[in-house]
């Protein structure tokens, strides 16, 4: 008589040799666009599909001063108004995780 | 009334089965040696047996500090999932930075600040490891840049140029034309 479990447990073999080799990297990622004229929302996450809320997000001028210091919000997303002078965006989700985003890289709506 | 059935004449398929099966699997165990070599020569790769890297790039100066770097692959960047084009390389500190520094940056072109200073290295001094994203516009002039952070909060810099880090790179991004 036939195990009719068998059948499952060929499947299961066949699934998890089929996983067990994408050791999954999570590099940091991040995304600016304007959304308007003077807003710029910036979307943070990681290449593993996962959200990053509560990752800091500053947008920091050419002289290194900090113009918006922030924090993604639960939806990973933050929307800021544009800055006067030159600057870049920078998603820092801890030393060496970081995403640069110079303003020149800034889809424009 | 006799009920004999004649047995059903079997299948090709199955004859052929039934005649060669033994031969079939001891092909299928077959198969697998033929990508030993490949197999040990990651193994060893990985392990270290076979080096820092597939190509050594050599010992960089990076002010009072050195490392050796190397290519873990000698190829061009890997496309890993939506992050973008990955490069991998190992670097190996100088016997006497190990207990002075505190971390080391990649970054491809001068970094603006030390909280911007690239992919961190992981891992052992003697056999770091670092994911260095490289943007498909990248210039071929681009300068690799070297940061390394003491416990002391002493921060020296060195670059070289990616050619010399990396020609696989470099042959990359040539092949595929400057990206805007």
């Amino acid at each position: 008589m036939i195990n009719p479990l068998r059948p499952l447990n060929a499947m299961l073999l066949v699934l998890c040799a089929g996983f067990s080799a994408s050791a999954l990297a999570h590099n940091p990622m991040c995304e600016c666009k304007a959304i308007d004229a003077e807003q710029i929302k910036c979307t943070g996450g990681f290449s593993d599909g996962s959200g990053a809320p509560g990752v800091t997000l500053d947008v920091i001028g050419y002289d290194e001063t900090i113009l918006v210091p922030g924090k993604l919000g639960p939806d990973s997303t933050l929307t800021f108004k544009k800055p006067g002078a030159e600057f870049y965006v920078l998603f820092d989700a801890g030393p060496g995780h970081v995403v640069e985003i110079d303003q020149a890289d800034i889809e424009a709506p | 009334m006799s009920k004999d059935i004649a047995a059903p004449q079997p299948s090709r398929l199955s004859l052929f089965w039934h005649k060669w099966r033994f031969h079939l699997n001891v092909l299928l165990l077959l198969i697998p040696l033929g990508f030993m070599p490949k197999y040990f020569a990651d193994e060893a790769l990985m392990r270290g047996d076979s080096g820092l890297g597939e190509r050594e790039v050599g010992e960089v100066r990076i002010g009072p500090w050195s490392l050796r770097l190397a290519e873990l692959r000698n190829s061009a960047p890997m496309l890993e999932g939506p992050a973008g084009y990955m490069k991998g390389f190992n670097a190996a500190l100088c016997e006497a930075c190990i207990d002075q520094v505190k971390a080391t940056y990649l970054r491809i072109g001068k970094p603006r600040s030390l909280r911007a200073a690239g992919v961190i290295f992981f891992g052992t001094p003697y056999r770091m490891g670092a994911s260095l994203p490289v943007p498909e516009k990248t210039r071929a002039d681009a300068e690799l840049w070297i940061t390394m952070e003491g416990w002391d909060g002493a921060m020296h810099q060195a670059s070289i140029p990616l050619s010399q880090a990396s020609p696989a790179t470099i042959a990359w991004l040539n092949k595929q034309g400057g990206k805007p």
